[in-house]
């Protein structure tokens, strides 16, 4: 389930600061693990949170991930 | 036999810092206005000198990840701690100074939860997710220096579809009333969030909301047009970002037939806040 997959990762971003750092510094390489499709992988790596939003990505995650939401 | 002493609901980010930040002197100077509003329904929360405090709101995927969503879900144990959260969202952060643990009303929890799966509400029960601002900012400003009453912590999944209806939060509050008047217990209810903002949980249309659709509810509640707000369907308050309404439902069914008195009303733009307390019999 996709929006399942997108969550998980924002989810992670939000909570785990060591995946956030690995995420910010080489973003492909920290999701190479993640069960994504290309569009929702594409769109993780060019940090596009209105595209991750139309894919099912949470708003409440996508403003609170550290440094990389804006409120 | 038990009584609801006391019932109000409000905006839940309580924090001129945010607002002033993100919609500017106005919004500062509005939520400056609310605040002093709450710390006074506080002190008339207080003088009932309520045995328990029950706190209806919503995670923001703070507590709970997609691994499992709790349509509704009641706080059981002792105690519950305040969310701690590395570089949390700044008015998370404004929550720092406050205490690190709160007491629980533990046996009225264990009632709410217990009576519940044999009157047909099968409540999740958590035994440690803590309290974010969507509890604590409102909890802290109405009690302020003086000694927070032993909480009930109850969740209502606001955002992530598929949510309880509108009329399933209200039955939700009836039965939560229900056990209260089986109880020896004088319980305060409040409800928090909302009012508009976030319409359709879009990205492109944070910083709007939709007054008009609020003044309806405000009305409703007022009027005591309880029927009105059971049958508002998920998808107009999904399109109008009425989402925290659920957790005003469940007050409303903890309550009904009572009308509600407005203490406040603000058009913010990004969002409308408000504070209203019911007046019980």
């Amino acid at each position: 389930m996709s929006r399942y997959d997108v969550n998980v990762v924002l989810y992670r971003l939000k909570k785990d600061a060591a995946f956030r750092t690995r995420f910010v510094a080489e973003p492909a390489a920290a999701l190479a693990r993640a069960d994504l499709t290309d569009e929702e992988r594409d769109a993780f790596v060019r940090w596009d949170i209105r595209r991750l939003n139309e894919l099912g990505g949470s708003l409440h995650l996508l403003v609170s991930i550290p440094r990389l939401g804006g409120h | 036999m038990g009584t609801i002493v006391y019932a109000a609901a409000m905006s839940h980010v309580l924090a001129p810092d945010y607002y002033g930040k993100n919609v500017g002197p106005h919004g500062r100077a509005m939520v400056e206005d609310l605040i002093e509003v709450v710390k006074g329904m506080g002190r008339e929360l207080l003088a009932t000198r309520p045995d328990a405090l029950v706190v209806v709101a919503d995670d923001h995927l703070n507590v709970f990840s997609f691994d499992a969503v709790p349509a509704l879900c009641v706080r059981i144990g002792r105690t519950v701690e305040r969310m701690v959260q590395e570089d949390a969202i700044e008015f998370d952060r404004a929550l720092d100074g406050l205490p690190e643990r709160y007491p629980l009303h533990e046996d009225l929890a264990n009632r709410i939860l217990e009576e519940g799966m044999e009157a047909g509400f099968d409540f999740a029960a958590s035994w440690s997710a803590p309290l974010d601002h969507a509890f604590l900012s409102p909890v802290s400003v109405l009690c302020g220096e003086r000694p927070v009453p032993p909480l009930v912590p109850v969740w209502v999944n606001c955002f992530v579809a598929p949510q309880p209806t509108a009329r399933r939060c209200f039955e939700a509050g009836r039965h939560i009333a229900r056990v209260i008047a089986d109880s020896p217990w004088r319980v305060a209810v409040i409800a928090t969030g909302g009012l508009s903002h976030f319409p359709s949980l879009s990205v492109t249309r944070v910083g709007t909301s939709d007054p008009a659709f609020d003044r309806r509810l405000i009305a409703a509640m007022e009027a005591g047009d309880h029927e009105m707000l059971r049958a508002l369907p998920m998808k107009e308050l999904h399109e109008t970002g009425s989402h925290e309404l659920l957790n005003w439902m469940v007050l409303l069914g903890a309550v009904s037939p009572a009308r509600a008195r407005v203490r406040f009303f603000g058009e913010m733009g990004r969002i409308d806040l408000a504070a209203l307390e019911w007046m019980l019999p």
